[in-house]
């Protein structure tokens, strides 16, 4: 999958930006995303239901993947079923 | 609103509330604000998610919003060469370059004037400090809570005279919002004089200038008069000299304050208002000399006329009154305040996860009459290839700078 393309979901209202991919299977909600949106949408699998945050990053484990999404929608990212995890910004605790 | 700048390019490489407010100003403004954080911890501010015992999710953080509204966040390290060169290249299509690095690290870090300016040198230049850029504490780290409040005298002129240490500021981010602000004016200036003269300039805002501008109507006095005043304990209860003016309880424990510094033409009309049409003709109080002589007896009758009926009562009674006065509220009670609301004070933002939408304030200035259309804070890298691929980049060059860290 090229850098840059954009994936829609199959199940959701979820698109994302691909940053970076490898030759697995990208899905959302459980099924596999594309190019164009389908006709229909197939149901959400429960175990891709957490939905995807605007804006937010999304990779794996080995950093083979990172999607950023650019609309949210309610099912959850995966690659060749592993969810993939938010990578969010680290900061140093403060407090005032 | 009318987007006074609209086209104009800023680049923010700013962390927590100051620089980044005058940023968030531009931004409502109309301009393109391109913040650089750092790929991994972002700014510093997303580290702030607690005030008053309330811990918020990173994800719906409204501190993060209010200095951050409306910009684009890209992803980038500064302490790698290819980091500064992306800076350097953004640098070349920005306006303004809007910083508060100290002066070391931005030595270090080579973004200082005049690294920033080789590559551009129409760039407006805006620093934000806590102490100023020049003198002994140009390389002083400050916040709001110590240049502006601490080091000003501001701390110590609103304490009492009773108290060993100075009042806690209670307003976190007063002096920085303010400073944001003043900052944002500068630059509009500068860039006004760009546009006529076609010549750039640097422009410094400080925590500690901006403090002395807000008090500066009582430095100056106090200063040329070798006194200051200080403030006793708060009371219940009219001004010593001018019982028109003082914070007045009412039957249910709140508060009226009254601010009538000119009394003579209010006289009337106050005590009227108050429900004591007799004082309004009572030779005591026939002007503002007699009734700054007879303030005491001015004063029992007051206390008591509002200690007779309860807030709301007074809050309603009072609209006609042509006196100045306010009710005590809190910043709660600012969310369903009708005047703050009919002025367009807040904007919504809907949190990226769908909770309960955050109220955020508006900027102070209005242009036209409207409202500004202000846009949620960016998450943390979230345009870092949209702005690369505006830069030129391709996606083969993205993914190595991606690969070396470079970017988020």
């Amino acid at each position: 999958m090229k850098p840059g393309t954009r994936l829609k979901s199959a199940t959701c209202d979820t698109e994302v930006m691909v940053i970076r991919s490898a030759d697995g299977t990208i899905e959302c909600g459980g099924a596999p995303m594309g190019e164009e949106k389908p006709a229909s949408l197939a149901p959400l699998s429960a175990d891709f239901s957490a939905g995807t945050l605007m804006g937010k990053r999304y990779v794996d484990a080995d950093g083979k993947y990172e999607l950023l999404c650019v609309k949210p929608g309610k099912g959850s990212l995966s690659v060749d079923g592993v969810a993939l995890v938010v990578k969010d910004a680290k900061p140093l605790p403060a407090s005032d | 609103m009318t987007q006074v700048m609209k086209g104009v390019r800023v680049l923010e490489v700013a962390q927590f509330v100051f620089v980044p407010c005058a940023g968030a100003i531009l931004a409502e403004w109309g301009a393109d604000v391109i913040k650089v954080e750092h790929p991994v911890r972002g700014d510093a501010q997303r580290g702030m998610r607690t005030i008053a015992g309330v811990t918020f999710d990173p994800v719906a953080n409204p501190m993060i919003q209010h200095p951050n509204r409306g910009k684009r966040s890209i992803g980038i390290d500064i302490t790698q060469p290819e980091g500064q060169q992306l800076i350097y290249d953004l640098a070349k299509d920005a306006d303004v370059f809007l910083t508060n690095y100290l002066p070391s690290a931005r030595q270090k870090l080579k973004i200082d004037v005049e690294h920033i300016r080789a590559v551009n040198p129409k760039i407006i230049y805006a620093r934000g400090s806590g102490y100023g850029d020049k003198g002994p504490d140009r390389d002083r780290g400050g916040f709001d809570a110590t240049a502006f409040y601490i080091h000003s005298g501001v701390a110590h002129a609103i304490t009492p005279e009773e108290f060993d240490v100075p009042l806690t500021m209670g307003v976190g981010g007063m002096g920085d919002s303010q400073a944001g602000m003043y900052l944002a004016g500068g630059i509009a200036g500068a860039l006004f004089h760009r546009s006529q003269t076609g010549e750039p300039t640097e422009v410094d805002v400080s925590l500690l200038s901006t403090a002395m501008w807000m008090s500066g109507q009582v430095v100056g006095t106090y200063l040329h008069g070798g006194k200051q005043m200080r403030v006793g304990m708060p009371q219940a209860g009219g001004a010593k000299v001018n019982p028109f003016l003082g914070h007045f309880l009412t039957s249910d424990q709140r508060v009226i304050s009254l601010f009538i510094m000119v009394p003579d033409p209010y006289i009337r009309d106050t005590f009227e208002h108050l429900g004591l049409p007799e004082a309004a003709e009572d030779p005591r109080f026939a002007n503002a000399l007699a009734l700054m002589e007879n303030s005491a007896a001015a004063n029992a009758l007051i206390t008591e006329a509002f200690a007779a009926k309860p807030f709301d009562y007074w809050r309603e009674h009072l609209k006609t009154m042509k006196g100045q006065w306010a009710a005590v509220q809190s910043m709660l009670d600012l969310g369903d305040d009708p005047q703050a609301i009919a002025n367009d004070a807040f904007f919504e933002v809907e949190p990226i996860d769908g909770s309960t939408p955050i109220r955020v304030v508006r900027g102070p200035v209005q242009f036209d009459h409207a409202p500004a259309k202000s846009n949620r804070a960016p998450e943390p890298s979230e345009h870092t290839e949209t702005v690369l691929l505006e830069l030129g980049l391709d996606w083969e060059r993205i993914e190595s700078l991606k690969a070396a860290g470079a970017i988020a």
